[in-house]
Protein backbone atom coordinates (compact mmCIF):
# COMPACT_ATOMS: atom_id res chain seq x y z
CA UNK A 1 0.00 0.00 0.00
CA UNK A 2 2.63 2.48 0.72
CA UNK A 3 4.30 1.52 -2.35
CA UNK A 4 1.55 2.42 -4.37
CA UNK A 5 1.36 5.38 -2.61
CA UNK A 6 4.82 6.44 -2.97
CA UNK A 7 4.35 5.78 -7.12
CA UNK A 8 1.55 7.79 -7.39
CA UNK A 9 2.50 10.72 -5.42
CA UNK A 10 6.20 10.43 -7.76
CA UNK A 11 4.02 10.44 -10.57
CA UNK A 12 1.98 12.87 -9.11
CA UNK A 13 5.20 15.47 -8.42
CA UNK A 14 6.58 14.47 -12.01
CA UNK A 15 3.16 15.73 -13.38
CA UNK A 16 3.42 18.85 -11.31
CA UNK A 17 6.56 19.45 -12.22
CA UNK A 18 5.91 19.04 -16.24
CA UNK A 19 3.20 21.26 -15.60
CA UNK A 20 5.21 23.82 -14.29
CA UNK A 21 8.17 23.79 -16.10
CA UNK A 22 7.17 23.25 -19.72
CA UNK A 23 4.97 25.78 -20.97
CA UNK A 24 5.90 29.20 -18.85
CA UNK A 25 3.45 30.63 -17.06
CA UNK A 26 2.05 33.69 -18.68
CA UNK A 27 3.51 32.84 -21.61
CA UNK A 28 1.07 32.27 -24.50
CA UNK A 29 2.54 31.70 -27.54
CA UNK A 30 3.84 28.33 -26.54
CA UNK A 31 0.11 27.52 -26.88
CA UNK A 32 -0.77 26.57 -30.58
CA UNK A 33 -4.29 26.01 -29.70
CA UNK A 34 -5.00 30.13 -28.14
CA UNK A 35 -3.82 31.39 -31.71
CA UNK A 36 -6.42 28.93 -33.15
CA UNK A 37 -9.13 29.73 -31.50
CA UNK A 38 -8.53 33.57 -31.81
CA UNK A 39 -8.32 33.52 -35.62
CA UNK A 40 -10.48 30.45 -36.53
CA UNK A 41 -13.40 30.46 -33.81
CA UNK A 42 -15.35 32.96 -35.34
CA UNK A 43 -15.58 31.32 -39.02
CA UNK A 44 -15.45 28.11 -37.42
CA UNK A 45 -18.57 28.58 -34.80
CA UNK A 46 -20.31 31.42 -36.68
CA UNK A 47 -20.58 32.93 -33.41
CA UNK A 48 -18.96 36.70 -32.74
CA UNK A 49 -18.50 36.04 -29.28
CA UNK A 50 -15.38 34.33 -28.30
CA UNK A 51 -15.62 33.28 -25.40
CA UNK A 52 -19.73 31.97 -26.07
CA UNK A 53 -17.31 29.64 -28.90
CA UNK A 54 -15.31 28.53 -26.68
CA UNK A 55 -17.31 27.43 -23.82
CA UNK A 56 -20.37 26.22 -25.61
CA UNK A 57 -18.50 24.93 -28.87
CA UNK A 58 -14.47 24.21 -28.39
CA UNK A 59 -14.83 22.92 -25.05
CA UNK A 60 -18.41 21.85 -24.88
CA UNK A 61 -17.71 18.72 -22.90
CA UNK A 62 -16.42 20.89 -19.81
CA UNK A 63 -19.55 22.79 -19.96
CA UNK A 64 -21.54 19.34 -19.91
CA UNK A 65 -19.31 18.61 -16.88
CA UNK A 66 -20.68 22.08 -15.32
CA UNK A 67 -24.75 21.61 -15.78
CA UNK A 68 -24.31 18.23 -14.65
CA UNK A 69 -22.98 19.51 -11.23
CA UNK A 70 -25.98 22.39 -11.51
CA UNK A 71 -28.22 19.45 -12.20
CA UNK A 72 -26.65 17.46 -9.20
CA UNK A 73 -27.16 20.11 -7.09
CA UNK A 74 -30.54 20.52 -7.96
CA UNK A 75 -31.39 16.80 -7.57
CA UNK A 76 -29.94 16.82 -3.96
CA UNK A 77 -32.03 20.05 -2.74
CA UNK A 78 -34.76 17.92 -3.84
CA UNK A 79 -34.12 14.94 -2.38
CA UNK A 80 -32.55 16.32 0.78
CA UNK A 81 -35.07 19.16 1.37
CA UNK A 82 -37.99 16.71 0.12
CA UNK A 83 -39.89 19.39 -1.41
CA UNK A 84 -41.28 18.70 -4.90
CA UNK A 85 -41.50 14.90 -3.30
CA UNK A 86 -45.13 15.37 -2.20
CA UNK A 87 -47.22 16.60 -5.06
CA UNK A 88 -50.23 18.01 -4.21
CA UNK A 89 -48.82 21.53 -2.52
CA UNK A 90 -50.50 23.43 -5.16
CA UNK A 91 -53.54 21.78 -3.79
CA UNK A 92 -53.45 23.47 -0.69
CA UNK A 93 -53.75 26.86 -2.09
CA UNK B 1 -44.06 40.93 1.84
CA UNK B 2 -45.09 44.95 1.41
CA UNK B 3 -47.51 46.16 -1.22
CA UNK B 4 -44.60 48.09 -2.16
CA UNK B 5 -42.19 45.17 -2.89
CA UNK B 6 -45.11 43.52 -4.38
CA UNK B 7 -46.00 45.93 -6.87
CA UNK B 8 -42.34 47.05 -7.78
CA UNK B 9 -41.66 42.97 -7.76
CA UNK B 10 -44.70 42.92 -10.13
CA UNK B 11 -43.81 45.87 -12.86
CA UNK B 12 -39.99 44.45 -12.78
CA UNK B 13 -40.71 40.39 -13.75
CA UNK B 14 -41.63 40.93 -17.11
CA UNK B 15 -39.06 42.98 -18.02
CA UNK B 16 -36.12 40.61 -16.06
CA UNK B 17 -37.89 38.07 -17.94
CA UNK B 18 -37.54 39.95 -21.36
CA UNK B 19 -34.13 40.70 -20.80
CA UNK B 20 -33.28 37.37 -19.41
CA UNK B 21 -34.79 36.01 -22.87
CA UNK B 22 -32.80 38.50 -25.09
CA UNK B 23 -29.21 37.70 -22.97
CA UNK B 24 -29.94 33.58 -23.96
CA UNK B 25 -30.73 34.42 -27.25
CA UNK B 26 -28.08 36.97 -27.95
CA UNK B 27 -25.82 35.00 -26.35
CA UNK B 28 -23.53 34.26 -29.29
CA UNK B 29 -23.29 37.47 -30.99
CA UNK B 30 -22.79 40.12 -27.67
CA UNK B 31 -21.42 39.51 -24.07
CA UNK B 32 -23.65 37.05 -22.40
CA UNK B 33 -24.66 33.90 -22.80
CA UNK B 34 -26.70 30.52 -21.46
CA UNK B 35 -25.18 31.03 -17.74
CA UNK B 36 -25.88 35.04 -17.36
CA UNK B 37 -28.85 34.42 -19.21
CA UNK B 38 -30.03 31.72 -16.77
CA UNK B 39 -29.16 33.63 -13.41
CA UNK B 40 -31.25 36.26 -14.84
CA UNK B 41 -34.48 34.53 -15.34
CA UNK B 42 -33.82 32.67 -11.76
CA UNK B 43 -33.44 35.56 -10.03
CA UNK B 44 -36.61 37.28 -11.69
CA UNK B 45 -38.46 33.67 -10.29
CA UNK B 46 -36.75 34.18 -7.23
CA UNK B 47 -38.01 37.72 -6.46
CA UNK B 48 -41.24 36.58 -7.79
CA UNK B 49 -41.51 33.79 -4.78
CA UNK B 50 -39.45 35.82 -2.39
CA UNK B 51 -41.95 39.01 -2.86
CA UNK B 52 -45.05 36.60 -2.90
CA UNK B 53 -45.87 33.87 -0.34
CA UNK B 54 -44.46 30.65 -1.87
CA UNK B 55 -47.93 29.57 -2.50
CA UNK B 56 -49.06 31.90 -4.94
CA UNK B 57 -46.47 31.23 -6.79
CA UNK B 58 -46.85 27.53 -6.80
CA UNK B 59 -50.15 27.42 -7.66
CA UNK B 60 -49.25 28.00 -11.74
CA UNK B 61 -45.40 26.66 -11.16
CA UNK B 62 -45.35 23.22 -9.64
CA UNK B 63 -42.08 21.44 -8.42
CA UNK B 64 -43.04 18.34 -11.25
CA UNK B 65 -43.17 21.39 -13.88
CA UNK B 66 -39.92 22.84 -13.26
CA UNK B 67 -38.15 19.92 -12.66
CA UNK B 68 -39.61 18.17 -16.43
CA UNK B 69 -38.18 21.50 -17.84
CA UNK B 70 -34.99 20.95 -16.18
CA UNK B 71 -34.60 17.25 -17.05
CA UNK B 72 -35.94 18.37 -20.77
CA UNK B 73 -33.18 20.52 -20.87
CA UNK B 74 -30.43 18.64 -20.09
CA UNK B 75 -31.69 15.83 -22.13
CA UNK B 76 -31.41 18.69 -25.38
CA UNK B 77 -28.03 20.20 -24.14
CA UNK B 78 -26.54 16.59 -23.91
CA UNK B 79 -27.92 15.59 -27.27
CA UNK B 80 -26.31 19.31 -28.64
CA UNK B 81 -23.04 19.11 -26.44
CA UNK B 82 -22.42 15.28 -27.51
CA UNK B 83 -23.08 15.57 -31.64
CA UNK B 84 -21.14 13.60 -34.23
CA UNK B 85 -22.78 15.44 -36.70
CA UNK B 86 -20.57 17.89 -38.52
CA UNK B 87 -23.24 18.00 -41.45
CA UNK B 88 -26.08 19.56 -39.41
CA UNK B 89 -23.25 22.32 -37.82
CA UNK B 90 -22.33 22.71 -41.91
CA UNK B 91 -25.97 22.74 -43.04
CA UNK B 92 -26.70 25.31 -39.97
CA UNK B 93 -24.33 27.97 -40.45
CA UNK B 94 -24.28 27.90 -44.54
CA UNK B 95 -25.66 31.13 -45.73
CA UNK B 96 -25.08 33.15 -42.25
CA UNK B 97 -23.04 35.58 -42.33
CA UNK B 98 -21.06 36.24 -38.86
CA UNK B 99 -23.48 39.15 -36.89
CA UNK B 100 -27.21 37.58 -38.13
CA UNK B 101 -29.20 36.03 -34.74
CA UNK B 102 -29.16 32.29 -36.14
CA UNK B 103 -25.05 32.35 -37.27
CA UNK B 104 -23.91 30.04 -34.29
CA UNK B 105 -24.59 27.14 -35.48
CA UNK B 106 -25.29 24.74 -32.56
CA UNK B 107 -24.60 27.34 -30.01
CA UNK B 108 -27.26 29.75 -30.04
CA UNK B 109 -29.78 25.98 -28.96
CA UNK B 110 -27.05 25.30 -26.53
CA UNK B 111 -27.28 28.86 -25.10
CA UNK B 112 -31.39 28.34 -24.07
CA UNK B 113 -30.75 24.63 -23.05
CA UNK B 114 -27.86 25.83 -20.83
CA UNK B 115 -30.09 28.83 -19.44
CA UNK B 116 -33.13 27.01 -19.12
CA UNK B 117 -30.89 24.44 -17.15
CA UNK B 118 -29.25 27.38 -14.64
CA UNK B 119 -32.87 29.00 -14.31
CA UNK B 120 -34.33 25.64 -13.02
CA UNK B 121 -31.87 24.90 -10.62
CA UNK B 122 -32.00 28.59 -9.23
CA UNK B 123 -35.68 28.32 -9.12
CA UNK B 124 -35.35 24.74 -7.04
CA UNK B 125 -33.09 26.44 -4.90
CA UNK B 126 -34.78 29.15 -3.90
CA UNK B 127 -38.08 26.81 -3.65
CA UNK B 128 -35.92 24.33 -1.28
CA UNK B 129 -34.98 27.09 0.65
CA UNK B 130 -38.14 29.48 1.62
CA UNK B 131 -40.65 28.45 3.47
CA UNK B 132 -44.11 29.09 3.62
Amino acid sequence: MKIIAGVLLLLFGIFMAAVVIDPQFGVWENRDVTAYYLEQGAFETGSSNIVNAIVWDFRGYDTMGEETVLFTAAIGIVLIMGVGLHGHNHKKH
Amino acid sequence: MDTIIRSISRLLFPLMLLFGIYVALHGHLTPGGGFPAGAILGTAFAMLVISYTKKDVEYRLTHNKIIAVKSAAAIILLIIIIRMSYFIRDWLLQGQTLFSLWSGGFTPFANIAGSLMVMTAVMIIVYGVVRE
